[in-house]
C-alpha cells in the first residue's frame, strides 16, 4: 500500500494547489476589469496632453522648459523598475526584469552612475539577489496605484532633474497594448523632449496646421503643462503595469489550473492502478495459498 | 560423472512433475539432501541423461528432486543412481578461458578440462573469524558510480533495474573496465539471461586484451552459463557453480577474484518456479517461502577472507519497476553498493540511467572516501533532491514562479543530471563516441565546480556524454561552431 498512499498524498497536494490557482484566476479576472477601465481612461488623457505638448513645442520653438532639454552629458541616470508585489503571475516580473537588466548592463558599460529604484517586492527580491544596490524601494503600489502616490515620486524627479542631480530617467514596466498583448518596455521619461517627439509624431503633424492662440502666454502654459504631461506619463506606466499584472496572472493561473487538472488526472489513474494491482496481488496470493494447501 | 561410490545405490523414479521428480530408494540407501542423482539409460531407444538434486525426504525411502536438465521423456520406473555427493564442478587454473554449464561440463567445444580438483557446489560460507575487515575503495572510472556509489574492494555491488534500462550494458562495461585492468581472475555467471548475450560476451572477451599485455581477457576468466532456455533447476544452481570456481581462486591462489552475476533475480525466480512443484506454500507475491534463506546461502559465500577477496558485481532485475518486490528487496540487504536504474532517467536519454538519489553505498562516508568526496557527493544529492521536490511546482506553475535561489538550484541540477551521463567503452559502436575513463579525483573536482557555479554559462546539452568538465566546455564550443 506504500505506493498508493504516496500517490494519494501527492494528489491531495495538487488538488490544494489547484484550488489556489483557480481562486487566483477568478480574483485576477475581477481586478483586471477595474484596472483596465482606469488604464484606458488615463491613456486618453495622456495622449491628449502629449499632443498639446508636441503642438506647443512646434508652435513656439523659441520657448523652452528645463524638462524638455536634454542635459549636455549624461552622468547620472535613474532606472525605475515597476514590478509586482505578489507572485503567481507567470512571466510578468521576469519579462520586466530582463528589460531592466539590459539597461543596467548598458549603463555599466559606460562610466555613468545608475541609481536604481524599484517598485514591487518581486523586483526588489530579484535585484537584491543579483547584488544590485537599490536606492529606493517602493512596496505600496498595489493593483490600484493612486495619482497622489505617483505625484510624489514625479515631483521629486522633476526637482532633481531641474536641479541637475539626475540627467535621465528610464522606466522599465510592462506596457499594456491590448488585453491580448502586453510587452516589457523601457521608456525614457526625462528629458521629456524625446518623448514628445516620438510619442506623438504623427499626431503633431496632423495638428500642426491648427493655429493656437495662447493666453496669457505660451511660456506660462508650457510651465504648467510640461510637468503635468510628465506626471501623466509616469502615472500611465503604473496603471499599465497594474493592468498587465492582472492579465498575466489570469493567463498564468488559467494555465496552472489546467496543468493541475492534468496532473490530478494522471495521478488518479496511477492511484487506481496501484490499488487494483494490490488487490489483484492479494487475491492471487490467497488463491495460490489455498491451492497449495489442497 | 566423475564421482562414483564403490557400491552404487540405485532407486526408481516414481513420479515426474514438471522439472521435479520423485525417486524411491531402499530405506537404508536413502540419499542425503543435495546429493546428485543421475538417470543415465536408454529410454525407448534414445540415450537419456539427466542429473537431479535431492531437495526433500518424503518418507518411506522416497526423495523429491529438482532436475538440473530437461525432464522431457523421463519415465516412471527409470533407474536412478545416487552419486553420494552433491553436484561438483571442476576448479583450478585449467578452468580459465573455458565456458561451463551448471554440471561443470565444458560447453565451448574445446575438449576436456584439465582440472586440479572437483569441488561440490554446496559449501559452507567462510567462518566469521576468517572474514576480511579491510574496506577500500574500488575505482571504476564511471563518474556517477565513483562519486555516489563507490564500490568496495572485496565487496558486493548490485545493479538494480527494470526491463531494458541497461543492467547488462553496465555490467559488461564494468567487465571491460575492471577485468581488463585487473591482474587477478574473473568468473562470469550468466543466470537465466539471454543466451546471445553470453555468446557476445564470450567472443568479446577473446578480443579484448588485458591492459598492455598481449593476453586476452578470456585467458583470466571462466564463464558459467545457465540461461533462459534451461530448466529452473539449472538456473537455480548455476550461480553456485560459478561461485564455487571463484572460491577456489580465492582460497587457493589468494588473488583478488572478480565475480560477475547476471542476473541474480533469475536465481530467485527459478527457486520460485520449483518451489510450488516441491509442494511448498507460496509466500508474498507468490515467491517461495525460503526466498531469504536461498539467497542468503548464496550471498554469504560471496565474501572476502584473510586469504583472498571476491569482488562481486551482480545485476538484479526489478519486476515492474517495483523495488519493494520481495526478490530485489531481499537481494538489497546483502550488498555494499547499491545502484538503482531509473526509467525516468533512461527516458531522458541519459545513460547510465543511474538514479543518484536512490543509489547508495556503504562506504560513502568521510571515514572511507575522505571529507571532500563525501561533501561533494552530498552537495550533488542535495541539489538533485531539491530539484525533484520542485518538479511538481514547475509542472503546475512554471519555472518563473520559483524564487531566485530555487531557479539556481534547478539550473545546476539540470546540468548535474546531464553530467552524470558518460560514454561507455562497450557502447562505442552505438554512440559513436569513445568511452571515457574518468579518474576519481577529476570526477570530484568536476562536480564541485558545477556546484560552485563555475560552469553555469555552458548550455545544458554540452554536459551530455563527456568525461571531465573541460570536455563539456569543449563540446559547448563545438556546438556553437556548428550552430
Amino acid at each position: 500500500m506504500a505506493k498508493a498512499r504516496a500517490i494519494i498524498k501527492r494528489l491531495k497536494a495538487v488538488k490544494n494547489i489547484r484550488k489556489i490557482t483557480r481562486t487566483m484566476e477568478l480574483i485576477a479576472t475581477g481586478r483586471f476589469k477595474r484596472a483596465m477601465d482606469r488604464a484606458t481612461e488615463a491613456a486618453e488623457y495622456t495622449r491628449k496632453i502629449n499632443e498639446i505638448v508636441a503642438d506647443l513645442s512646434q508652435a513656439n520653438l523659441t520657448l523652452s522648459h528645463p524638462l524638455l532639454q536634454a542635459h549636455d552629458q549624461e552622468h547620472k541616470s535613474v532606472l525605475l523598475v515597476v514590478t509586482s508585489n505578489r507572485g503567481l503571475c507567470g512571466g510578468y516580473n521576469a519579462g520586466v526584469l530582463r528589460r531592466a537588466q539590459q539597461r543596467i548592463r548598458e549603463v555599466a558599460e559606460t562610466d555613468q552612475s545608475l541609481s536604481l529604484e524599484v517598485a514591487g517586492k518581486r523586483g526588489i527580491k530579484y535585484l537584491t539577489f543579483t547584488g544590485q544596490d537599490i536606492a529606493h524601494k517602493y512596496t505600496h503600489f498595489e493593483d490600484k496605484p493612486a495619482f497622489d502616490e505617483v505625484d510624489e515620486l514625479a515631483s521629486r524627479y522633476i526637482a532633481d532633474y531641474v536641479a541637475g542631480h539626475i540627467d535621465r530617467l528610464d522606466v522599465a514596466y510592462m506596457r499594456f497594448e491590448s488585453s491580448s498583448r502586453q510587452e516589457p518596455a523601457l521608456e525614457t521619461l526625462l528629458p521629456i523632449g524625446q518623448l514628445a517627439d516620438k510619442g506623438s509624431g504623427d499626431e503633431a503633424e496632423a495638428a500642426g496646421s491648427v493655429d493656437y492662440e495662447f493666453l496669457p502666454s505660451a511660456g506660462e502654459i508650457l510651465e504648467e503643462i510640461v510637468p503635468a504631461a510628465f506626471k501623466a506619463r509616469l502615472f500611465k506606466c503604473f496603471l499599465d503595469a497594474a493592468v498587465s499584472e492582472q492579465i498575466f496572472r489570469m493567463v498564468a493561473m488559467k494555465g496552472a489550473t489546467e496543468n493541475a487538472d492534468e496532473m490530478i488526472g494522471s495521478l488518479s489513474q496511477q492511484y487506481n492502478r496501484a490499488r487494483q494491482a494490490q488487490i489483484t496481488g492479494e487475491l492471487a496470493e490467497i488463491i495460490g495459498g489455498v491451492a497449495a494447501l489442497e | 560423472m566423475a564421482t562414483t561410490t564403490t557400491e552404487q545405490k540405485t532407486g526408481r523414479i516414481t513420479q515426474v512433475i514438471g522439472s521435479t521428480f520423485d525417486a524411491e530408494f531402499a530405506e537404508e540407501n536413502l540419499p542425503e539432501i543435495y546429493n546428485a542423482l543421475i538417470v543415465d539409460q536408454d529410454i525407448k531407444g534414445t540415450s537419456f541423461k539427466v542429473t537431479g538434486e535431492v531437495q526433500q525426504h518424503l518418507g518411506g525411502g522416497r526423495v523429491r528432486c529438482v532436475a538440473l536438465g530437461s525432464t522431457d521423456g523421463l519415465i516412471r520406473g527409470a533407474e536412478v543412481i545416487d552419486t553420494g555427493s552433491p553436484v561438483s564442478v571442476p576448479v583450478g587454473k585449467g578452468t580459465l578461458g573455458r565456458v561451463f554449464n551448471v554440471l561443470g561440463d565444458a560447453i565451448d567445444g574445446r575438449g576436456p578440462v584439465e582440472h586440479e580438483d572437483r569441488w561440490p557446489i554446496h559449501r559452507h560460507p567462510p567462518k566469521l573469524e576468517n572474514l576480511s575487515s579491510k574496506t577500500e575503495l574500488f575505482e571504476t572510472g564511471i563518474k556517477v558510480v565513483d562519486l555516489l556509489t563507490p564500490f568496495v574492494r572485496g565487496g558486493k555491488a548490485g545493479l538494480f533495474g527494470g526491463a531494458g534500462l541497461g543492467k547488462t550494458v553496465i555490467l559488461t562495461e564494468l567487465i571491460a573496465r575492471i577485468a581488463s585492468a585487473h591482474g587477478g581472475f574473473s568468473v562470469f555467471s550468466g543466470v537465466g539471461e539471454r543466451t546471445r548475450e553470453g555468446n557476445d560476451l564470450w567472443l568479446e572477451m577473446q578480443e579484448t586484451k588485458i591492459g598492455q599485455t598481449d593476453r586476452s581477457v578470456i585467458e583470466q576468466t571462466c564463464m558459467v552459463f545457465g540461461q533462459m532456455n534451461e530448466p529452473p533447476g539449472a538456473r537455480l544452481r548455476v550461480a553456485l557453480a560459478a561461485l564455487t570456481m571463484a572460491e577456489w581462486f580465492r582460497d587457493t591462489t589468494g588473488t583478488d577474484t572478480l565475480l560477475f552475476v547476471d542476473n541474480i533475480f533469475r536465481f530467485s525466480q527459478a527457486g520460485s518456479e520449483v518451489s510450488a512443484l516441491l509442494g511448498r506454500m507460496p509466500s508474498a507475491v507468490g515467491y517461495q517461502p525460503t526466498l531469504g534463506t536461498e539467497l542468503g546461502e548464496l550471498q554469504e559465500r560471496i565474501t572476502s577472507t584473510d586469504s583472498g577477496a571476491i569482488t562481486s558485481v551482480q545485476a538484479v532485475y526489478v519486476p515492474a519497476d517495483d523495488p519493494t518486490d520481495p526478490a530485489p528487496a531481499t537481494a538489497f540487504s546483502h550488498l555494499d553498493a547499491f545502484i538503482y536504474l531509473e526509467r525516468r532517467i533512461a527516458e531522458k536519454g541519459i545513460y547510465p540511467a543511474i538514479d543518484p538519489l536512490a543509489s547508495s553505498s556503504r562506504i560513502l562516508d568521510p571515514q572511507y572516501v575522505g571529507d571532500k568526496h563525501y561533501a561533494v557527493a552530498r552537495r550533488v544529492q542535495q541539489t538533485l533532491q531539491r530539484y525533484r521536490e520542485l518538479q511538481d511546482i514547475i509542472a503546475i506553475l512554471g519555472v518563473d514562479e520559483l524564487s531566485e535561489e530555487d531557479k539556481m538550484v534547478v539550473h545546476r541540477a539540470r546540468r548535474i543530471e546531464r553530467f552524470l551521463s558518460q560514454p561507455f567503452l562497450v557502447a562505442e559502436v552505438f554512440t559513436g563516441k569513445a568511452g571515457k575513463i574518468t579518474p576519481i579525483a577529476e570526477t570530484i573536482r568536476s562536480f564541485e565546480e558545477i556546484c560552485d557555479g563555475k560552469w553555469d554559462h555552458l548550455p545544458e546539452a554540452a554536459f551530455m556524454y563527456v568525461g571531465v568538465i573541460e570536455e563539456a566546455e569543449e563540446q559547448a564550443k563545438q556546438m556553437e561552431a556548428n550552430a
